[in-house]
């Protein structure tokens, strides 16, 4: 596969596991070594195998978050931050960042004593703290609870966009590629298979009115024209009404799978 | 005979050993968890060997290879003008390795246990490997480098057949405690070989509850 990822912009990699997402940040960064190719940033070679160029990760200029934050962990907050910070009157920075990041009063905390959220917030201004060329995230969201996710993806977009940092990440949720992404490269089995704007590559021809979900039938109550059926999606019960002939010739039973299919013209949406 | 003379002489050499496994056995447990040498599995089965080696057979190897007649013997004496065997250099030689697996095995446990994502957050974070070592992995292995030199310490402490194979038994020279006790029982001095041994005994148990107890303290800490 061969890309150019756009500066200052962000460009999710999505993909099922184990579709070598990962592998392609780890390339980017150094961490591993690729069998061929080469990998560039702006004039600078990073990996050529045919010249035989392959720079240390240390001699890259790149930010990597890692999806278990991999925060030293005996190291306070404010050590982690500055961890990448080489010159001595950059020092002051850190407070800075730590504010952007919403962790002041956490600067002598120790990572074990934070949530998820927050240590990757400090993941993430560890990284940015080194003004790196290009940020990797590696599905920095996973590890964390839906709400946390939601508000650190909308605290991690502002960040960025801060610093207008060039950024690379990595995900499996379109949701989140939507919410953060301005280009997206869909791989499949180490190859990419799609690339454009989120709304390219997720809508095309499949934006529809209709709503499907899936679910299972918990009950069933016959009455003489029309039967009440129970469904269970996910976590959450609903009953729908459908006709007593067509039940019969549906023949369903407690307990099967069913897609419940709605016309989006009367839906009412709310805001979590 | 001085009473506490043997008794300093095993504390001496059980300080010179473990300052020397200290330096040495830091760096060589960091070359064997990183290295990718596709031997090291007979560097590592070398290092090990006195755990299972009677300390005869690694006191009599010893002293062929250093004794007088030895080529390694011989340099030595005529740079140092005297000999390497029945000295107590010859006994630190001993010691350190004799005392080698109990200094390597935990330091490298220690650096195995480390991470590997941490040290890969330090090199992308643009850090060389000596500081990622200092800052990192260092500070993140000290339980196991303060258990490898308690352990150092104490085998040196409670060895006896390597000493008495390449050492002797010369007072003041090589007479440490260990031989003291052997020594006194051939003499049928109960009372004073029940002396050394006491004192061994507690010491070699409060060091162990030292480590114990510290490496009890570090898990509660990280």
């Amino acid at each position: 596969m061969a890309f150019d990822i756009p500066r200052g912009k962000i460009t999710a990699l999505f993909g099922p596991s184990g579709a070598g997402k990962s592998s392609v940040l780890r390339l980017i960064s150094g961490l591993e070594m690729a069998e061929d190719g080469f990998i560039s940033n702006g004039n600078e070679t990073w990996f050529d195998k045919a010249k035989g160029i392959n720079l240390h990760p240390q001699q890259r200029s790149v930010g990597f978050v890692f999806q278990d934050y991999a925060l030293f962990p005996h190291m306070t907050v404010e050590r982690n931050v500055a961890y990448g910070i080489k010159e001595k009157w950059r020092i002051k920075e850190i407070k800075d960042l730590i504010d952007i990041a919403g962790l002041s009063g956490y600067e002598r905390h120790y990572p074990a004593q934070l949530s998820g959220g927050q240590k990757q917030r400090v993941s993430l201004i560890r990284a940015i703290a080194r003004k790196p060329d290009i940020l990797l995230l590696d599905e920095p969201f996973s590890a964390l609870d839906w709400q946390t996710r939601i508000q650190l993806q909308e605290d991690v977009k502002n960040i960025i966009k801060q610093f207008n940092v060039t950024t690379m990440y990595v995900t499996h949720d379109v949701s989140e590629v939507y919410k953060l992404a301005n280009n997206v490269i869909v791989m499949e089995s180490g190859k990419e298979v799609k690339r454009g704007t989120p709304e390219e590559v997720f809508l095309g021809k499949r934006l529809s009115t209709r709503v499907q979900v899936t679910g299972k039938v918990v009950g069933i109550e016959h009455d003489s024209i029309m039967a009440s059926v129970t469904i269970l999606h996910a976590d959450q019960f609903f009953k729908t009404l459908i006709d007593t002939e067509e039940l019969k010739s549906l023949n369903l039973r407690i307990g099967d799978d069913v897609v419940v299919g709605v016309k989006s013209s009367d839906v009412i949406l709310f805001k979590i | 005979m001085n009473f506490a003379a043997p008794l300093l002489l095993s504390l001496k050499l059980s300080s010179v050993t473990t300052l020397l496994l200290l330096v040495l056995g830091v760096p060589f447990a960091y070359w064997l968890v990183f290295t990718r040498f596709r031997w090291k599995f007979l560097v590592e089965s070398v290092v090990a060997l006195p755990l299972v080696l009677p300390p005869t057979v690694l006191g009599f190897y010893l002293l062929m290879i250093i004794g007088g007649n030895s080529f390694i013997g011989q340099w030595y004496e005529s740079i140092f003008n005297k000999p390497l065997a029945f000295s107590f250099q010859g006994l630190v030689l001993g010691s350190f390795l004799y005392s080698l697996p109990f200094a390597v095995q935990p330091i490298q446990t220690a650096f195995s246990s480390v991470d590997k994502k941490l040290l890969e957050a330090s090199w992308s974070l643009g850090r060389s490997n000596v500081y990622t070592f200092f800052r990192v992995i260092l500070p993140l292995s000290r339980h196991g480098i303060i258990t490898g030199c308690v352990l150092s310490f104490a085998h040196t402490l409670g060895e006896f057949g390597v000493i008495l194979m390449i050492g002797g038994n010369i007072p003041g020279v090589t007479r440490v405690a260990s031989v003291a006790i052997y020594d006194e029982v051939q003499s049928l001095n109960y009372g004073s070989a029940n002396m050394y041994a006491a004192i061994l005994l507690s010491f070699s148990f409060i060091i162990l509850a030292a480590v114990y107890f510290i490496n009890r303290r570090f898990v509660r800490t990280l």
